[in-house]
This record gives structure tokens, sequence and C-alpha cells, in this order.
């Protein structure tokens, strides 16, 4: 079961991961500069704590990961989404997009 | 301590921690690189790129910290260090661990020796192959004009066998004999003789181990006696050698031939096995006393078996006129063995679980007090950010801790105190399942420990990481009583003092009940008579007629001998002959054989008539004297002297005298009739024990009897030489018991209180010490002071005792079908358990109050 993070924070640090992987597979460093990049760099967190998110979603399965080598030819781990990952940032996507909604309309009106 | 080392290295390995960590620190390094290069191609010098890549990552080995708890390394690696932490703590306060473990130690410790004895009496009693086939057989019918269950014949035994559907083996056995035998082998010496017809041993499975079985030529009238050896007395006699079979013992006067061993474990009392041998004319005879056992075949209920058996027996009723109302009854041997285990484990069961929660909540006060002097630590622990789960991680991580060294410890206590408990428990164990401390029993110590940790642990844990989560920081490190912690320690004094109170109670009405026993009037005095056991090896009439009154001639000439006499079954130990006497309706009597002397010896009263002489004996009449509860019986309208008694079996006898009556049973059961015939006139003659009343003062020398007895003539076996006292102490051994064991576990749990009381008390005052100090200074008395902390506990114990006597006033009743005239509510013992029980609480209080009176103000208020 897909559940929604009840701390937003986390939660949305957790939706923006799995948004990254939504392509493929990337390694921790690959997934930071995407972070950057798709958030035109509003989003600006110490980048170590991407590490322990990312094995705490690992142990939730929501993503798998292995050790392989970059372009560059380094050894470095590399992540991909399971399939309950992608039921997770489906639910999770959804639930922002009500909120966002929400929050807009009162700021609208 | 190298076995913990061990476990913790072990440990180490499984999580493979370096490999986990090492892999999380390249992960990361790999990050850092990348960055680093990043900037560098930004136009960073090397060394600025490295330090901008690292500012951009935060807190590089903090971040590897957490990635580690996250990747499950670190649960395993704070349970290790909260386990070397508590182990830390354990051994540095050495005197708080010691009253901990102690206390958890007798509390799991006789939990687990009363649950040994639980396993071998109620989960395994029946140590056989498939023991649900087991079942016990009666018949009830009408016999004398009785309706009763008897003992079905032989001959239903081998009908039943011979049909085939039923039982698969069925058998007759008194596996503990009647009396012991003398049994000579080298040398003489009374043994139990077990005595079973064939097909026996086979309902239990049980093959002999050297030889063959009891077969049913064997048991025909006449057949060459045989024995088979227990294997105790084989190893102990014969030493174990199997070239036994072929040799020939005594038993009883008659040579046997021994034709197989037994193997070990079955019946361990009973030394030789011999089949039961029926006259042609008894094979009939319903009633025997001998019990008749058998396994059914697979599948058959015991519905459909006391059915089908019923209709056989009917069937094949040698006369019509018995048959319609023959019914054959089975009962599970599972339900016989285990019937009554039940009334003596249910209170001790009661009293030793109450002990288990006195114990756990003594431990929960050590704690909660101890949790007061680990303020600070547990402050900064909070402030530098251990979240409340750690906190109560960490504390029951210590109670388990505490909780396992209880639980080993008491499992020492368990198994070495295990034979005693056997020895002393108020019940029968099942004969072949001894209680050991095996598998099952280790497992339930293991349960127990853990369940009482987290029972002791959770509350202090929950409250002490509450309660220092806030603003304690700072105040952290003085101390003072925090109103919280105190009336936590006040509510454990009252819980307690009220389980005390239960089980006191419950020990002060058994103790209560068994003085009220031994008070009882048996009517002899039995601490002014000896007994002698002795019996000639051959037991011919002839012999045993002639010897036993020339050996009473023989004493009667010792100056120390003020009377002798002699009789078959000694009250108070013996057993007894039972028969019906004609116009008694359904009541049957006890009949004994005496030679006269007895009832001067033994110190019976003569109500009316006269004692017999030694001419009555030898007489042309048949005499005989009756106690008053038989003479009550027959002649309610008159004296009985001089009419006739007639028994359904035996001719009728002249009535000489009425003697007193006598509890033969022991205190507990109400006289009954008896009837006493003289030594002679009856058959068959039972051997007999010699009386003795010693003249006051004088002491009887045991070598002298032995001697007289050896010296009139014929070989004989001399058995125990003891007092009446004896006697009477073994005839109310089983409330002796209870009374002992409930009082020691009612003394183990007012210790345990005790303890706590003491305990919480003293660390009280040692939070108090400033309050006090000031208190002092401003011109409190020693006398103020003490009063002041002896208060504190004194409310939590009167609540305790009242909310104690009304558990009690329940409770007791599981023990009500123990007391004898003593009702479960007796007041002068309730009343005495509060008095007993306030008492002793005080002194556990003022003990350690009287320790803060004596505090120096000046110091006291340094504390700060």
């Amino acid at each position: 079961m897909p559940k929604t993070n009840s701390d937003q924070l986390h939660g949305t640090l957790d939706m923006l991961v799995l948004k990254t992987l939504q392509t493929g597979r990337l390694h921790g460093y690959a997934i930071a500069i995407r972070l950057e990049h798709l958030s035109n760099e509003v989003l600006k967190v110490e980048e170590g704590s991407l590490y322990p998110a990312l094995y705490r979603m690992e142990a939730r399965g929501w993503l798998s990961s292995e050790w392989g080598m970059t372009e560059t030819a380094r050894r470095a781990r590399f992540y991909k989404l399971t399939r309950q990952g992608r039921a997770q940032l489906e639910a999770e996507t959804e639930s922002w997009t009500r909120l966002t909604a929400a929050v807009q309309s009162v700021l609208a009106s | 301590m190298r076995i913990l080392r061990h476990a913790l290295a072990r440990c180490r390995a499984l999580v493979r921690r370096d490999a986990v960590a090492g892999e999380i620190r390249d992960e990361m390094q790999f990050h850092l690189l990348m960055r680093a290069e990043e900037y560098e191609r930004q136009g960073l010098r090397a060394d600025d790129a490295r330090r901008a890549a690292s500012r951009r990552f935060g807190n590089l080995a903090l971040m590897q910290d957490r990635g580690y708890d996250v990747r499950g390394g670190g649960l395993m690696e704070t349970i290790l260090q909260d386990v070397r932490y508590g182990v830390r703590l354990l051994l540095k306060h050495r005197a708080f661990s010691v009253v901990a473990i102690l206390t958890l130690a007798i509390g799991i410790g006789v939990s687990t020796a009363l649950f040994s004895v639980v396993d071998a009496a109620l989960l395994r009693p029946l140590p056989y192959p498939h023991p649900e086939e087991l079942v016990g057989v009666t018949i009830r019918e009408t016999h004398f004009g009785r309706a009763g269950w008897y003992a079905p014949s032989i001959a239903d035994v081998r009908a039943w066998r011979e049909s085939g559907r039923i039982f698969s083996h069925v058998g007759a056995g008194r596996v503990t004999g009647f009396l012991p035998r003398v049994v000579e082998a080298g040398q003489a010496e009374r043994l139990v003789v077990g005595e079973v017809s064939e097909d026996f041993l086979e309902i239990f499975g049980v093959t002999p181990l050297l030889g063959r079985g009891i077969q049913i030529e064997d048991t025909r009238e006449g057949a060459a006696l045989v024995a088979l050896l227990g294997h105790g007395y084989w190893q102990r006699r014969f030493g174990g050698t199997p070239d036994v079979i072929g040799r020939v013992i005594r038993i009883a006067g008659a040579p046997a031939t021994i034709v197989g061993v037994l193997p070990a474990g079955f019946y361990r009392e009973t030394a030789i096995w011999q089949p039961q041998q029926i006259p042609a004319s008894g094979t009939n005879r319903r009633g025997s006393g001998t019990a008749v056992e058998g396994r059914l075949r697979p599948g058959v209920t015991l519905a459909q078996a006391e059915r089908e058996l019923t209709d056989l027996t009917r069937r094949t009723a040698p006369g019509p006129a018995e048959a319609p109302d023959v019914r054959v009854t089975l009962e599970s041997m599972y339900d016989l063995e285990t019937s009554g285990s039940g009334k003596t484990i249910t209170p001790l069961a009661c009293a030793v679980s109450l002990i288990l929660v006195i114990a756990c909540v003594n431990v929960a006060g050590l704690l909660l007090a101890r949790g007061a002097t680990r303020e600070p630590e547990l402050a900064i622990r909070a402030a530098i950010g251990a979240g409340r789960a750690r906190l109560v991680r960490q504390l029951l991580t210590e109670s388990l801790i505490l909780a396992s060294a209880g639980g080993l410890v008491g499992l020492i206590l368990a198994w070495t105190s295990l034979d005693a408990l056997v020895a002393i428990i108020p019940m029968s164990l099942p004969s072949n399942s001894p209680a050991t401390v095996n598998m099952k029993v280790l497992g339930f110590a293991t349960i127990l420990s853990v369940v009482s940790s987290v029972v002791f642990g959770l509350v202090p844990a929950l409250r002490m990481s509450r309660a220092w989560m806030g603003s304690q920081l700072a105040i952290a490190g003085r101390r003072h009583g925090s109103a919280l912690s105190r009336r936590g320690g006040r509510l454990l004094i009252a819980t307690e003092v009220a389980l005390a109170v239960v089980l006191l109670t419950g020990a002060g009405l058994m103790v209560r009940s068994f003085a009220r026993l031994t008070g009882v009037d048996v009517g002899f005095d039995p601490s002014a008579v000896v007994t002698m056991e002795v019996e000639p090896l051959d037991p011919a009439p002839a012999v045993l007629e002639q010897y036993y009154p020339a050996l009473l001639s023989a004493v009667r000439t010792m100056p120390e001998v003020a009377a002798a006499g002699a009789v078959d079954y000694l009250p108070l130990r013996d057993g007894s002959r039972v028969t019906f006497a004609k116009g008694s309706g359904q009541t049957n009597f006890n009949m004994r054989q005496v030679l006269p002397g007895y009832f001067e010896a033994i110190g019976l009263p003569l109500k009316r008539g006269r004692f017999p002489t030694e001419s009555d004996r030898t007489g042309a009449e048949r005499v005989v004297l009756i106690n008053e509860e038989a003479a009550r019986l027959l002649f309610p309208d008159g004296s009985p002297v001089g009419r006739f008694l007639e028994t359904v079996r035996e001719l009728p006898r002249r009535i000489i005298g009425v003697v007193g009556n006598v509890r033969h049973s022991g205190p507990l059961r109400p006289p009954r009739p008896e009837v006493y015939l003289l030594y002679g006139q009856i058959a068959p003659l039972n051997p007999l024990r010699i009386v003795f009343r010693p003249r006051s003062s004088a002491v009887l020398s045991g070598d002298r009897l032995r001697q007289m007895a050896q010296a009139v003539g014929p070989k004989v076996l001399i058995g125990r030489i003891r007092s009446g006292t004896d006697d009477l102490g073994e005839s109310v051994v089983t409330p002796r018991r209870r009374t002992q064991l409930l009082g020691l576990l009612g003394g183990l749990g007012m210790l345990l209180t005790l303890v706590g009381i003491f305990s919480v008390t003293a660390y009280a005052v040692a939070r108090r010490t400033q309050e006090i100090g000031i208190r002092m200074a401003f011109g409190a008395g020693y006398a103020d002071v003490v009063r002041t902390m002896v208060r504190d506990a004194a409310w939590p114990v009167v609540l305790g005792l009242s909310a104690g006597m009304a558990g009690a006033f329940f409770a007791t009743r599981v023990i009500a079908s123990f007391l004898f005239e003593t009702t479960p509510h007796d007041p002068a013992t309730f009343a005495a358990v509060a008095v007993l029980m306030g008492a002793a609480a005080l002194v556990a209080a003022w003990v350690p109050a009287r320790r803060a009176a004596r505090v120096d103000p000046v110091i006291a208020l340094r504390a700060e």
C-alpha cells in the first residue's frame, strides 16, 4: 500500500527523488544534479542528506540499488524504481496535486 | 563472560558492520569527488573545489552515521551498545544488581521449579506409547446388597481379551503389591512385590530386558512360582548380571524362579514382579481390589468400549440373576493419574505467581528509585538527540539483562531445589514420570524472564523517559524528591503489601488448621508407645502363632516395659482389613487381629466388659472386642457385652468388651467402627507389629529389643523400631507438607515485600537528604524526621493491608478444602497477618528512616 507521508518536507524530497528516477537508473550524484536542475535550484538542501533518504526509501522497498560503472569508468551505486516505488510516486503526485490545487484556490479567492 | 563476548563477536559478524559502513563511505566519497570535479571545471583550484564540495555535502560523518542507522546495521549496533552499557551499569551498581537479580531469581526459580512438577504431573504423566489408549476398568454391580464399583474378576478380563474387539491388551495388576514381603536372595529383606496377571506389562509396552514376561500358565493355581526382577533391585542385589535367569529366590518363604528382568524406569519402587495366582474358585470373584487396566484398540472410543464391554459381560455372566445390574465403566488413565493433582497445584501456582508478581513489582520499584539518580544522564541523552523510543529501548534492554541474569540464577535455583520440592510436595507424582529440568522447563524459564522484564521494566522505562524529556536538564544533577516518583513508590509498596497479605493469610490459615489437626485426640497417646516390625522368615501359621506370644512373654520380663501387645495393622500407620457386620447397614468395619495386652500397651481405654486374656485366645469360644463406634452402630439400645457379633464371612463371636474409639487413619479422619479378633481365631494369620509401653522415663534400647526378637527361636526379619509420635507425624504428612510449602511461599513473599519497602524508603531518604537537612536546620529533631519518613511509608502499607485483606477474603477459597476445622475467613488469622505484616513493614521503613535522621544538616545543605 503506498502511503502518503505525514511529514510534508520529507515526503516532498522523497517524491522528487522518485520523480528523477522515473526515466531510468541513476547514481546518487546524478540524482542530486537532476534535483538541482528540475527545481531550478530552488531546492537547495545539504546534498549529503540525500543518502539517508535513499537508504530509507530502499528499506521501504521503493528503490532497488546495485553497484555499476559510470561513463567515466568509475564505480558508483545506481538506484532505480521498484514497482512499489512507481505506485508510491503516483500516490504522492496525486496527493500533492490535490494539496497544491487546494492551496491555490485558497490563495486565488 | 567469555560466552558473552563470543556472542557479541558473532552478532557483529552477522551484520557485517565494516562492509556496510564501507559501502556508505565509498558512495559518499564518489559524490564528493564528482562534485569537486564539477567545481574544478568551473575554474576553482583543486583544494578549493574539494572544500566547496564538502561544504555543499554537509556533515559527512553525520550523514554516514544516519545512513548506517537507516541501513539496519544501526539497530543491531545500538542494541549491542545498550547491552554493553547495561552490563557495565549492573557491574557498577553491585548492591542494586544483587538485590534485583536475587529477587527475580526467587520469583522465576520457584515458578520454574513448580512448572517442572506441573510438567511431570500434568503434561506427560504417562510416559508410554499412545497414552490416550490407556484406561482403567471397573464394574458397577450390587455386591452384598450394596451397589458399588468393583474391580472386574480375572474371568471378566480374559473374556474381554478373547473377544479381541475392544482391547489390544488388558490385565490386572497391583503394581506396588499390598504389603512388603520378605524376600530372601542371599540376604533377607522386606521388599515391594508387585502382583500382575498375564498381558499386564504389555499394556504399557514394557518388554523384559532379559528373559520373558508373565504368561497365563504362570497364573494358574499351583503353577511353579516365577518372578521378574525390577531393574533397580537387579542392579543392587545381583550387580546387573545377566545370569540371574533361572536362579531361585524365596518370596514370603516360597521358592520362585527368576524368569526375567524389567527395564529401568517402570515403577522403580517395585523390586519384584510376580504372577498373581488366583485359585480356580476365585476367577469369577469381583472386587478383589486388584486394579484392571487396558489398552484400547486404536480408534475405539470410551463410550463405545463401555457399551460393548457391558453387553459382553452381561451375555457371559455365570448366573442370570446378577447380570442385568452389571455395567462396565472405563476411565482414561490420564484422568486417573492426574485427578487430584489440580487441587494441590492450583493453590501452589497461585502462591508462586503472587511471588513472581511481588518480585517484579520489587524490581520495578528498585528501577524507579534508581531512575531518580539517573535523571542527569537521561536528560543529557535526550538533549543530544536520543528520541523517547530510543531511551525506552535502552531502559528495556537493561531490564532484559537484569531478567536474564535473574532467570539464569532462578533456573539454577529451580534445578538444585527440584529434588527437595518433589520430596515435600503434598501430592503423588506419576510413578514413571520424574520431574526434571528439560527443554520445556528451560523454555518456560526463558519466556518467564522475558515477560517479567517487560512487566517490571516497561512502567519505569515509560515514566523515566517521559519525565526527563522536558526541561529537566536545567536541574540535572540536583537531587530532589519529585512527587511523581514518590507516588510511584507508594503505589508499589501498597501493591506488594497487598500481595504479601494474600500469601501470608493463606499460609496462616494452613498453620492454624495444622495446629488444630495435631491437637486432635486420636484415641491414645502416640508419644507413650514404641512399635517394632518383626516377622519370621517362615510365614507358616504354626510358626507365627507360636512366635509372637513367645516374644511378648519375653519382652514383658524387661523392667523398662510396662505393657506389651501386638496387632496386625497399627493405627496411624497401616491400612485396614474390612468386613461387613450384619445389622450395620452400609458401613464396613475395620477388622484387626490382636494378641492380649495390645489394648493396655497402646493405651485404648476399656469402656465396658473386660480386656482379653491369653486363655480367651486359646479357649474354645471365639470372642471379640469392638469399639464404641461399632457398639453405637450395632447395639444402639443396650450393652453389647455378652451378645454376638456376626459378620458376612466369619462365624459369630461373643463380644467380651468395648474399647475406646481410635482414629486409625490419622486425625483427619473420624473414628470408624473397629472389630478386634484374637490372633489364632481367624485365618489367614497376618504378621504382627509389636507395641510396647515403656515405663515413664524409661528408655527402651532398640538393640535389646532386636536381640530379644532374635533370641525367641525362628529366624526373623526385623524392620523399623519407632515411636508412636513418628507415626502420628506421618499420618498428617500431607497437611504438614502443604503447610510447610505454603508457609515457605508466604515467608518468601513477605521477605521480598520487606526488601521492597526497605529499598523504596532508603531511596526516598537518599533523595530527600537536602530537605531533611533544611528541616533539621530549622530545628526538627531526630524523632520528627524518623516519624516523617515512616509516615510516608505507613499510608501505602495501610492501603496495601486493606486491599490484601479484601483479596485474601476471596483468594483463600482455593485452599478451603485443605483446611481442617478452620474457615477460610478465620478472623484470628486475618488479624494476626495484619499485625505481623504491618509491624514488619514499619520496621522495614524505620531502619532506613533512622539513617535519614542522622544526617548532618551542614552536609545535607551542601549536597546541593
